[in-house]
């Protein structure tokens, strides 16, 4: 598995995956969970090359999910990609463990600057 | 809040995920404008609502630009998704311009067929029509009535998004 996307919109997942696509990035492997509890089911199993989440999901929310991995201290790159646009989310974000932030609405360009030092295009 | 903040939103939600340009016309909200809602609730230290609405064959033609697909012939439950992500996206980049600390809902859509079914206890602050190339819809900002910290979701008739 190279990606874990978590999003609670069937509709993002494909969208997300598809920027990805438009992105530059082929071939990936991309497992979806519909939110953090279903995310940390899976990584129980394996550990992809970087977690994609969104923020506000039903039953466990984005940052429960980042705060859950970072305390198992799993150090899998993490990005957010919400539309949770303000100054204290992505502070919360990334004193919390995350490595990016992508805003919605997000272009593949975006996808492209933040996944590229971590997936190597 | 500058109304502005919510057309610059709108704008750039429609141009950069559906490469549709949008802007604000002049229209107020009448009877037959709009078959579905969605909506996404704010809470905090400002609660409120903020609406998307358009008919069923507008929210159609979105889904279709959105996933690059023909449009669906009827609405489905995609179709609701993605009004519902449309409102998500507009929503959240709006909050952000509201005030620190506000918390928002998941997206709710709903059929306006009842169109006297309330969202929350609240007031129009602003509203715009938008006219694009696919026809027009309207988005709403409702802020709750005598607001004391918390905010009142009313019952809501919501489509399953999966």
């Amino acid at each position: 598995m190279d990606i874990l996307l978590v999003d609670d919109s069937k509709t993002m997942r494909g969208i997300v995956q598809r920027a990805i696509r438009q992105a530059g990035f082929r071939g990936l492997s991309v497992t979806e969970a519909e939110n953090g509890s279903q995310a940390l089911e899976v990584l129980r199993k394996e550990q992809p090359k970087l977690i994609l989440s969104d923020w506000n999901m039903p039953e466990m929310s984005g940052i429960d999910f980042l705060v859950k991995v970072r305390a198992s201290a799993n150090k899998v790159p993490f990005g957010f990609i919400t539309s949770e646009a303000s100054a204290e989310i992505k502070e919360l974000a990334l004193s919390s463990g995350a490595n990016f932030l992508i805003t919605k609405p997000f272009s593949p360009e975006m996808i492209q600057e933040a996944l590229s030092p971590i997936l190597g295009k | 809040m500058d109304a502005n903040i919510l057309v610059e939103t709108v704008e750039d939600v429609f141009r950069t995920m559906m490469n549709l340009e949008v802007s604000p016309i002049e229209s107020t909200l009448g009877s037959s404008h709009g078959a579905l809602r969605s909506a996404v609730h704010v809470s905090g230290s400002w609660n409120g609502a903020l609406l998307l609405e358009c008919d069923g064959q507008q929210a159609c033609r979105f889904a279709g630009r959105f996933l690059s697909m023909d449009p669906p012939q009827a609405v489905t439950p995609l179709v609701c998704d993605v009004l519902g992500e449309l409102a998500n996206m507009i929503g959240g980049n709006m909050k952000s311009a509201v005030a620190m600390g506000l918390s928002m809902s998941t997206p709710t859509v709903s059929d306006e067929t009842d169109a006297a079914m309330p969202i929350c206890e609240g007031e129009v602050q602003d509203q715009f029509a938008f006219d694009s190339a696919d026809g027009p819809f309207w988005v709403t900002l409702l802020v709750e009535k005598g607001s004391e910290g918390k905010l009142s979701l009313c019952q809501q008739r919501a489509f399953s998004t999966d």
